[in-house]
């Protein structure tokens, strides 16, 4: 059961990085590991930060 | 050396097979062939690609090494630069190339005959459009993950640079006009498809606000919703369209939809993208996806017979849906699905910064182009199941069939095919329309072909009407998907170019300057959409081949990029890889271009059916479909507009293709240091592989 469960969880993420979700998770692990001195920033302006980014700029979206 | 031999012999029966099936494609003369055919030419011919020909790119040219560190690794912020498992990037990067265009060109193409497209959609991938996604996205990869844009001003020179941007700001004006004017002809009279997106807009606002105060970062919860509502949208609609007293108030005339299109591109331009465009994409891309696997299941399921000939006699320029001979145009018309300029922007995108290994470079780049081709080949299929007579009657224009279903099936019996008003009129029944004739741009047809595929696998005839509206949803929500992300980027574009002039104009957080490049993006693409939906000749036969050059102009300003980067990596004697591709595209943009403005042939030509509406004037004989003399002055306007339009993107050609051409004698002949820019070579720490 706990398989099963870890295998959707596994699908899950997968399908989230293809379509283009903001992944927190790697960024806070990522914060951790390499500035452990500097706060991240909370889920939600992380989110933010990462949308508006995207779509600001050429090179995300095609016809 | 057996052993060598046995691990080719899978890939000789490949070559075979591959080889066998394009025979019977192109050797079939008169009878009917099945897809079945069409499609495993295509695979093979992709297999045996992959295997090879990326082959020299990946080793002989940038020879990629899993032990050199990428962007992702040494620049790592966990924000853009994130190494990143290939088959993620893949998908990723495929759901990011993988737009409207694929399948509304090798619809419109069609009038060819299946076997034109078929046979440039297969070759331009192989030998074009792969090769320049795979060879940006390793140039890219090398230089820290810099733009296209960036690489064409420090390869080639501040000149090309700038012609790169300012064409890439032209290339989205018609893109998104044109594409917005194929949602038009689809929702053009039809309430139900028109309250089916009109639906798809609150259903993404209700996921954005799911998403930021219910459930914040419960994405693929709000998806699930979002896609379950979508399914009600589509029945909504058909109880809308059965309603005597609703269906008039959604049935709306192509200018009502052009303006309300205009409206919701403003809107997505302003509106914060969290309640919008971030919930939109989310829903596309999934839709996407799976209508992309739905379409090869029931292809696969069916394989049905091709109605359409191989060739059609509008080969010789006379064809109905747009102008112009086979040489040109069927290179133009198909772009996306054979080679697309605009991929070049995602593979020195987003995608660059995310490769974990630079070996994942040739899946990514390679073989994602490699699937959008394998999706046009589909898309093909589709519009060839339809019997001629039904396609000519759906995508030729008003101007040339007449009002009535009587007066389309005389007209298309003229044309030499087959069809009786009663059919015609039986199908648009059958797809819950009041009628499918003049619904120019592809999508109609290519929404039919799919009812028909999809409904023969499941549901049966009652189910067409479902299946076509599905199909209509998942175009139009593709291709908004992409208006809109498009006129917001236009609007930031055109912020940073007018910065320049007056800098308030520049700053993203004030909302007067917001509102003003908005307003002005819009305006401009809003524009050429009006001029199409009111165009006699359907809009698409001017403005489908102006996106057709400009997709292709900026391919060739990749592909001068990738030349330029080979040549000075010191692999001049490869370079003929991309040159190869870039000497074809600039014949054909250039010979289709100068048909366009100069040939004498009013339908093809701009200039000369200015002058023949001109003389008309003089003359007092206006056309029947031109009301009156200041519509005729308008078209003439207009004409002289698109002319102006394709003079630049030729000029565009010739000046990066000039700055290239002296940038490589000066290498190739010393006067300039064959130095590349690559970034350094930096040992890779990363090990194994995690997901």
């Amino acid at each position: 059961m706990s398989g099963f469960l870890d295998l959707c969880h596994r699908i899950a993420a997968v399908t989230r990085r293809i379509i283009g979700v903001p992944d927190y998770a790697t960024y806070v692990a990522h914060m951790t590991r390499h500035h452990p001195d500097c706060t991240p920033l909370d889920p939600r302006t992380f989110e933010r930060e990462r949308l508006t980014d995207r779509y600001n700029r050429p090179g995300s979206r095609c016809c | 050396m057996s052993s060598r031999l046995l691990r080719f012999l899978p890939w000789l029966a490949t070559a075979l097979l591959g080889a066998w099936a394009l025979a019977t494609v192109a050797l079939s003369r008169g009878e009917q062939i099945s897809a079945a055919w069409l499609l495993t030419a295509a695979t093979c011919t992709y297999l045996i690609a992959y295997r090879f020909y990326s082959r020299i790119i990946a080793s002989r040219i940038f020879a990629l090494d899993d032990t050199r560190a990428t962007p992702a690794e040494r620049l790592e912020d966990g924000r853009d630069f994130v190494p990143t498992n290939k088959w993620i990037v893949f998908g990723h990067h495929f759901a990011a190339i993988a737009g409207p265009g694929p399948l509304v060109g090798p619809t419109l193409a069609a009038q060819f005959g299946f076997l034109p497209g078929a046979l440039w959609i297969v070759v331009g991938v192989v030998l074009g459009g792969a090769v320049q996604d795979f060879v940006i996205l390793c140039a890219s990869v090398r230089r820290d993950g810099k733009s296209l844009g960036q690489m064409a001003k420090e390869e080639i020179g501040p000149v090309a640079g700038a012609t790169a941007l300012v064409s890439v700001l032209g290339i989205m004006i018609i893109l998104i006009s044109v594409l917005a004017l194929v949602v038009v002809n689809a929702l053009r009279d039809s309430p139900w498809g028109t309250v089916t997106i009109a639906l798809t807009i609150p259903i993404a606002m209700f996921m954005g606000v799911y998403l930021r105060w219910l459930r914040p970062g419960k994405v693929l919860e709000a998806t699930a919703i979002g896609l379950v509502l979508l399914a009600l949208s589509l029945y909504a609609g058909k109880w809308v369209s059965e309603s005597a007293t609703l269906a008039p108030l959604f049935t709306l005339s192509g200018t009502t939809l052009a303006l309300s299109i205009m409206v919701y591109g403003f809107a997505a331009s302003v509106l914060p993208v969290w309640l919008l465009l971030a919930p939109r994409d989310y829903l596309s891309a999934f839709v996407k996806i799976g209508v992309v696997l739905a379409l090869a299941i029931g292809i696969i399921i069916v394989l049905p017979p091709l109605e359409m000939p191989a060739v059609t006699r509008f080969v010789d320029g006379t064809g109905p849906v747009f102008a112009g001979k086979l040489f040109p145009f069927v290179f133009v018309t198909i772009a996306c699905g054979a080679i697309s300029g605009f991929h070049a922007l995602i593979s020195s995108g987003t995608t660059p910064k995310m490769l974990r290994r630079e070996g994942d470079a040739r899946l990514v780049g390679y073989g994602a182009m490699l699937t959008e081709s394998l999706v046009a080949t589909m898309a093909l299929i589709a519009a060839c199941v339809l019997t001629p007579g039904v396609y000519f009657a759906i995508n030729a224009p008003v101007s040339a069939l007449g009002t009535t279903a009587t007066s389309a099936a005389l007209a298309i019996a003229e044309w030499g095919f087959v069809v009786t008003p009663l059919e015609l009129e039986t199908l648009a029944r059958q797809v819950g329309e009041q009628s499918l004739l003049s619904r120019t741009g592809g999508a109609p047809s290519l929404a039919v072909g799919m009812a028909h595929l999809f409904s023969r696998a499941l549901g049966g005839e009652s189910a067409m009407a479902l299946w076509y509206h599905f199909a209509i949803m998942f175009e139009a929500l593709f291709i908004l998907t992409t208006l809109d992300a498009g006129t917001r980027v236009g609007r930031f574009m055109l912020q940073d170019l007018l910065g320049h002039i007056y800098k308030p104009l520049g700053r993203v957080g004030w909302y007067p300057a917001v509102i003003f490049t908005s307003a002005l993006f819009v305006a401009c693409w809003g524009y050429f959409l009006y001029q199409g939906v009111t165009d006699p000749l359907g809009g698409i036969n001017s403005l489908w081949p102006l996106f057709g050059i400009s997709n292709q102009l900026l391919a060739t300003v990749a592909l001068c990029v990738g030349t330029t980067v080979i040549i000075k990596m010191g692999k001049a004697r490869y370079a003929w890889i991309t040159l190869l591709p870039l000497t074809w595209l600039v014949i054909v943009t250039s010979s289709a271009g100068l048909l366009k403005i100069f040939s004498a042939d009013p339908r093809l030509g701009f200039l000369s059916h200015a002058r023949l509406i001109e003389s008309q004037i003089a003359s007092g004989t206006l056309p029947l479909h031109i009301t009156s003399t200041d519509a005729a002055t308008r078209i003439i306007f207009n004409d002289r507009l698109d002319a102006i339009v394709a003079a630049f993107f030729l000029a565009s050609v010739v000046v990066i293709l000039v700055a290239s051409f002296t940038e490589w004698v000066q290498v190739l002949t010393g006067r300039r240091a064959m130095k590349t820019s690559e970034a350094r070579y930096v040992k890779t720490t990363l090990v194994g592989e995690s997901a």
